[in-house]
């Protein structure tokens, strides 16, 4: 197991770096001069050349790169452009409410998913079954903007019961919990949606094995037979999905953050874009690449902890 | 305990079972044996309730008193494992692969018994115990894959053994075993039987597990059960022409030596091939593959007959058919 993680580890440090390389050589062949955004359209030539030589933008892209990598193992990743503060503090600032969004989402979405994937499992060709489809289908083909408008229409326009936007922040903490349903949901019935189709495929699959029969003919109830012998069985394949989903969770957040005015990361991506505040947008895309990197880190651990045999093999 | 008379599994108009009667005493071992297709499972899981939902069950299917054939799922449940448990062929798939063999043991026993976790912890070590488990305080923390195939399938007995019942049954008991190891399994569900007063049947293909652990013989062919008595007697005198067929064409290592002349050794088969469910006759099943068959045996079906060794299903033992040739 030891061994497992550290080689898993090492891989893990090698697809960040990377990853780190792609995301700079991208964002520095893109148009755009830094010192022209900080400077604004007034400033002199004379005056960019300056800043651009004291912020060491003309030095090779390799010294850069190796600048870069450096500042960010001491956790410094440099200073936005257009905010002119620290971009550690931006994102410290923000990532709070975006993993919030990410992981109640997921949590959302496994609910969602286990409990219909079951239920339409263990209901196979009957109505109940056919409604989780029909819903599950719906939930798939709508886009997740789209539901969160309508959500916003009927539950914080028309019910009041939800605020529509904005976050008021973590020193109210109802205020906050409210302020996440609407987006949580938003979020998690898509890939809610998705999840319960392969769980019910899953559990169907595990279903027709010997070892389900066994546990039938030792006379305990479909209940128990469902969530203490197929779902464990079945979990495996959903938890490769969960851990592909969150990449789309992710980039989920992005998208309803926006929607809902949510002062996450999302939003600092589409302001540090628009603003082409390079070293920030640099900075976001390697977090949320690592966040999905390391998620998937996290299902390779969780296969090892579900199943035994698997544990044995890694040992 | 167990009382079936005309006991009818169908999907739609075929039936995998007709009419089987059969009686099941405290203590009795009794064998089925059939070809493949035959309705040994099918008997079986009809006497645990267990056929699949496509099938409609009829006749008169009795156990300790209580009539089950129209039951309710959760009437059956009841029983399950408390009054007939069952084990299966293929010991490393029954089991749950995710939990050790201790927790899916002491399962049955804190649901159904009630039991505490150390009662059912001591109640699993006992059981352990008793299937010959080598190291039970150990096994009681593997998981399938650690045990060897004659341990599984003494996991699977333990787990069988768990709410005491009084009838068990073992369709293909040692199949997926070597020799020696289904010899041992084999004898320890004699012991077993022994030991508790509890009825055993056992499924197989394989004629001598039946011989060795079974007193009395079922035999089995289209659904239809054609031939029954004493083991020992039918084994070495088979009357219906069909357990002559499958005595006839058991693997015998004598046989196996090629034929002089021939490069092949000579395996007698019984000829012709086993009917679609929905194909067999309607009379005899075993009509169309006889030797010695009759004109009426393709339409009708004959009455059990004595045979000196037991009972069989053949107009051949009808007296108005004998007193006719
Ligand atoms: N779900 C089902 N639908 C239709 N027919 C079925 C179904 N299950 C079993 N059968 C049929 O019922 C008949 C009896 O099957 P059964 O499993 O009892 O045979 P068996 O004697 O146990 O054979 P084997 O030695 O191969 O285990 C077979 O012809 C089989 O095709
Ligand atoms: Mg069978």
């Amino acid at each position: 197991m030891s061994f497992f993680l550290l080689r898993r580890t090492g891989g893990l440090v090698l697809t960040l770096l990377a990853i780190s390389i792609v995301v700079f050589a991208v964002m520095n062949v893109l148009p755009g001069d830094p010192a022209l955004t900080i400077l604004g359209i007034d400033a002199t030539d004379d005056a960019r050349a300056a800043l651009r030589v004291q912020l060491g933008l003309d030095d090779p892209a390799p010294v850069r790169y190796v600048q870069w990598i450096a500042g960010i193992a001491r956790g410094d990743f440099g200073t936005s452009y257009s905010f002119g503060v620290p971009v550690a503090g931006l994102i410290a600032e923000r990532l709070p409410l975006t993993l919030s969004l990410a992981l109640s989402g997921t949590l959302l979405t496994l609910v969602i998913a286990l409990a219909a994937g079951l239920y339409s499992a263990s209901r196979h060709g009957r109505t109940g079954d056919w409604a989780v489809m029909i819903l599950s289908q719906l939930g798939i083909a709508i886009p997740a903007f789209w539901l969160a408008i309508l959500l916003v229409l009927l539950f914080a326009v028309n019910l009041r019961w939800f605020p529509p936007g904005g976050f008021p922040g973590w020193s109210d903490p109802l205020g906050s919990l409210r302020s996440l349903v609407l987006p949580t949901i938003a979020l998690a019935a898509v890939q809610g949606a998705v999840l319960a189709r392969v769980t019910r495929s899953s559990a169907l699959e595990v279903m027709r094995l010997d070892f389900v029969r066994t546990a039938r003919a030792t006379g305990l109830s479909p209940a128990r037979v469902l969530w203490r012998h197929v779902l464990p069985n079945a979990l495996v394949p959903v938890i490769t999905i969960v851990g592909m989903q969150f990449a789309g969770v992710v980039t989920g957040t992005i998208v309803i953050e926006n929607v809902f005015y949510l002062p996450g990361l999302g939003r600092l991506i589409f302001q540090s874009i628009a603003n082409r505040d390079i070293i920030t947008v640099q900075a976001l895309v390697l977090m949320v690449a690592a966040v999905v990197v390391l998620a998937n880190f996290a299902v390779d651990v969780a296969y090892a902890l579900i199943d035994p045999r698997l544990k044995a093999r890694l040992a | 305990m167990l009382d079936v008379s005309n006991l009818s599994v169908r999907f739609g108009d075929a039936y995998a079972l007709r009419d089987a009667s059969l009686t099941v005493h405290p203590g009795d071992r009794i064998g089925v044996v059939g070809e493949s297709g035959s309705g040994k499972s099918m008997l079986a899981q009809a006497l645990m309730g267990m056929v699949p939902e496509s099938a409609s069950m009829s006749g008169i299917l009795k156990i300790d008193g209580t009539e089950m054939t129209r039951a309710t799922e959760a009437q059956w449940r009841a029983l399950r494992a408390r009054r007939v448990a069952m084990i299966f062929q293929e010991p490393l798939a029954a089991l749950n692969p995710l939990r050790r063999v201790g927790t899916t043991v002491m399962e049955p026993l804190r649901t159904h018994l009630g039991l505490s976790r150390t009662q059912a912890r001591a109640r699993t070590l006992d059981l352990f115990e008793e299937v010959g488990l080598p190291d039970p305080e150990q096994r009681l923390a593997a998981y399938p894959h650690e045990l060897s195939g004659g341990q599984r399938q003494r996991v699977l007995i333990a787990l069988a053994l768990a709410c005491d019942p009084k009838l068990l049954i073992a369709d293909e008991p040692t199949t997926a075993l070597d020799a020696e190891v289904a010899q041992r399994i084999t004898d320890l569900l004699v012991r077993l039987s022994r030991d508790r007063a509890m009825a055993l049947m056992i499924i197989s293909h394989d004629l001598q597990v039946v011989a060795r652990a079974t007193r009395q013989l079922l035999v089995m062919y289209g659904g239809d059960i054609v031939e029954r008595g004493e083991t020992r007697k039918i084994l070495s005198a088979p009357f219906h022409p069909y357990t002559r067929g499958l005595l006839a064409a058991r693997p015998r290592p004598q046989l196996a030596r090629p034929v002089p002349g021939t490069k092949r050794p000579r395996l007698p088969t019984i000829p012709g091939h086993i009917p679609a469910l929905v194909d067999l006759p309607a009379g005899c099943r075993f009509s169309g593959r006889c030797p010695a068959e009759l004109s009426r045996c393709r339409t009708t079906r004959s009455t059990e007959f004595r045979t000196g060794t037991g009972l069989a299903a053949c107009h051949l033992l009808n007296p108005a058919e004998r007193s006719k040739s």
